[in-house]
């Protein structure tokens, strides 16, 4: 076999590998979902089927979902709005706390503020679940529980440090002669802040939000066990109230979760050129 | 202008935080019971415990926060509140009787709630107070630590079409243990024949949940081993009569699975799964713990009233009735609840008969009455055109029972949350262990565990 015959085949090879190992993750990633969405599209008796087209397509259950039609769904925008309300809060606060924490650490260049920034970052040494019991004491002793307040003190809690240290990476791109033109024009430091350091830090803002936004959004543990009342617990909480029973209407189930993939799916197309640059930069800056 | 520093300012809020604190703290001191009660399988079974509470309310003039969630998330909840001393002041848990109140009896973290159940204590079917009495090791005495609301024993499920397609009729059946489960055997090799992918047997047999172990514990009352603790909560695995029936019951669970009568992935069905195979038609019969699987398709006549059959466990080998081991699913008060005088009248008004009656209707029997005045006084249990309930209403009420071992020693509680029988069974079927040897290995693991529960 000549050198260009066999550089050939080695290619040929080697994009066959490519295509099978991407075949199989396409698989993989897409089976679950193609699940959801074919129980999600057949009624409750056919979901048991092991047929792999369904064998009636019906919108039954979403429009079950939509119009809160199944007794465990009754409240189910209202748990969705309450889903909303504690995800966009904590992407707030995240953001706000990240921010202020990494232009003061970076920019004010305060003695020592790098130990904030490791301290920060050990919380992640200790697992989510095993504080579980330590936050349901504190918030059971500030009179927190069944408030969303507790589930979005501790989701802030635990989204900050992640927060601070892309921040501050990605903070150390923009160059420091911006602020210091800055202050010869005579802006104070939250001018500095207001005006140049968060324009500039637009998209790693976006990839932090959205990050704290989908940790709270997909939240399960924290908000069982901080919330309790109807009016007041997430939609994950709420469908987990479906896997009490051995007679689950999986296709409700199915439905209502599709339906609840949907606002986060739109804000990552949405975003996701900022996002993958907010993500990435950090890891090549510091 | 008075101008604040900014220490000032701190210690201001730090102050007016405290104060709010002890605002809040000191309202929820107050009169309203909390109740945490696991979520119905109905809607109905909801709204009658709703429909109770609040005429409870309008009667008493108490406030009740009744909050309903899921049986899982209630359980590792109340685990959270419990550690950190902030509990509601009543709670229904609906395997509460196997993996929660055992140890927390034990460790004296419930409230004795023997006045309530005085009140009715004529009228509870014997097995469910029995079920309802705990040992506390810091007071040395066994007390009611729990009150009966609803209960439950193992059923069995099949499918009567499957078994007539197979050449038989229900009268075919046997009734005694082996030649029992054998059966179905035969029906599966002879459905097989005729081109059918089924299996006879749907045993659940994974090390997670609880069906796994209810089957166990019914195979080992079956061969004789109702004795592994004794009532005064000593261990007594080394008799061999009860060890002889731990080896028997691995035995006869696992070989059918071994010789394919079994389907391969119940080695990991959790509760749900069996039901669900039985309706996909993979199986042609299941033991299940309540008679949910014809419950659930009430509303299919054909199904409910012609296809699915139900009877209660069969009798021994020697022809006699097996006792059924009898869930109870209680009502408890935790130590450290803030009105536990509110709680205890809620729950001995509760427990009027007419009012749980009602109540326990609303599980289209899933799970049974504790009150055997319930059963004599309501048509709806024995109602001979249901051909389900009248036969869960004599395996679990009529019949003889027993409560399960945690009942006499909490070490058994820990055995069940382990999974050391179902573990035996994934030891033969997966390690290839004899039945002999996994028996031995589980005993040794067991006694461990007895160690640290001593009742003198």
């Amino acid at each position: 076999m000549s050198l260009a015959r066999r550089a050939r085949f080695d290619r040929i090879i080697a994009e066959a590998g490519i295509v099978l190992l991407s075949a199989v993750l396409i698989i993989w990633t897409i089976v679950p979902l193609y699940n959801m969405v074919r129980v999600s599209l057949q009624e409750k008796e056919d979901v048991l089927a092991s047929s792999v087209f369904p064998t009636s397509v019906s919108l039954h259950s979403f429009y079950t979902a939509l119009h809160e039609g199944y007794w465990l769904l009754k409240n189910f925008w209202g748990q969705m709005g309450n889903s909303l309300y504690i995800g966009i809060t904590v992407a707030f606060l995240t953001l706000a706390i990240g921010t202020l924490t990494s232009f003061t650490i970076s920019r004010m260049r305060i003695k020592h503020g790098w130990m904030l920034t490791n301290a920060a970052l050990m919380t992640y040494m200790i697992p989510m679940s095993f504080l579980a019991i330590p936050f349901y004491s504190i918030m059971g002793k500030y009179g927190l529980l069944d408030n969303p307040i507790a589930l979005i003190a501790v989701e802030v809690t635990f989204a900050t440090p992640y927060a601070i240290f892309i921040f501050k990476q990605y903070g150390a791109s923009i160059p420091h002669e911006l602020d210091e033109a800055a202050r010869i024009d005579g802006a104070s430091p939250p001018q500095i802040f207001y005006r140049i350091y968060l324009p500039l830090m637009a998209p790693a803002l976006v990839a932090i939000g959205t990050y704290a936004l989908l940790l709270s959004w997909n939240e399960y543990l924290y908000a069982f066990l901080l919330l309790s009342s109807d009016s007041s617990i997430t939609v994950p909480v709420g469908l987990g109230k479906f896997l009490n029973s051995d007679e689950a209407p999986w296709n409700y189930l199915m439905a209502a979760a599709i339906i609840y993939a949907l606002p986060p799916m739109a804000i990552y197309y949405a975003f996701r050129r900022k996002m993958n640059s907010g993500l990435t930069m950090g890891g090549v800056k510091g | 202008m008075t101008k604040f520093s900014r220490r000032q300012a701190l210690a201001g809020m730090g102050a007016l935080t405290a104060a709010s604190t002890v605002r809040v703290r000191s309202a929820k001191a107050a009169d309203p019971v909390n109740v945490w009660w696991t979520q119905g399988f109905y809607e109905q079974e909801n709204k009658a415990v709703i429909d109770t509470m609040a005429a409870w309310e309008k009667s008493s003039g108490v406030k009740v926060n009744l909050t309903i969630m899921n049986g899982a998330d209630l359980i590792s909840k109340l685990i959270a509140a419990m550690q950190v001393g902030d509990v509601p002041d009543l709670v229904h848990s609906v395997t509460g009787d196997r993996f929660l109140v055992p140890k927390a009896a034990w460790d004296d973290n419930l409230v004795d709630v023997t006045d309530v159940v005085d009140t009715q204590k004529s009228e509870f079917h014997p097995t469910a107070l029995d079920a309802s009495q705990f040992y506390n090791a810091k007071l040395k005495k066994r007390s009611y630590y729990t009150v009966p609301i609803k209960c439950s024993t193992l059923m069995e499920e099949m499918w009567r079409p499957l078994v007539q397609e197979a050449g038989f009729d229900d009268k075919d059946i046997p009734t005694t243990q082996d030649a029992y489960y054998d059966f179905f055997q035969t029906v599966q090799d002879k459905l097989r024949g005729k081109g059918k992918r089924i299996y006879g047997l749907g045993f659940s047999m994974a090390a997670k949940e609880a069906d796994a172990g209810t089957l166990f514990h019914a195979f080992l009352v079956a061969y004789g081993g109702a004795g592994i603790v004794l009532p005064n909560g000593k261990l007594n695995i080394d008799d061999p009569v009860v060890r002889k029936a731990a080896t028997t019951a691995l035995e006869r669970l696992t070989t059918p699975y071994k010789k394919g009568y079994v389907p391969p992935g119940a080695i990991n069905w959790g509760d749900v799964d069996n039901n669900n195979a039985f309706y996909a038609k993979q199986i042609v019969m299941t033991p299940n713990a309540t008679i949910s699987i014809a419950v659930a398709q009430m509303e299919k006549p054909d199904q409910y009233y012609k296809e699915i059959l139900t009877t209660g466990i069969p009798n021994g080998n020697d022809g006699k009735p097996v006792p059924g081991i009898l869930a109870v699913s209680p009502c408890l008060i935790p130590k450290g609840a803030k009105n536990i005088d509110g709680a205890k009248a809620l729950l001995k008004s509760f427990i009027q008969p007419a009012t749980l009656g009602n109540y326990i209707k609303e599980t289209r029997a899933r799970y049974l009455p504790v009150m055997l005045s319930t059963v004599k006084n309501d048509p709806y249990w024995t109602d001979p055109s249901d051909p389900h309930r009248p036969i869960a209403v004599q395996t679990g009420l009529v019949k003889p029972t027993i409560p399960w071992w945690m009942n006499y020693n909490p070490a058994y509680s820990g055995v069940m949350s382990e999974q050391i029988w179902s573990q035996a069974e994934a030891n033969i079927t997966q390690k290839n262990m004899t039945p002999e040897q996994a028996t031995e290995e589980a005993v040794g693991r067991i006694k461990t565990i007895f160690e640290r529960f001593q009742i003198t």
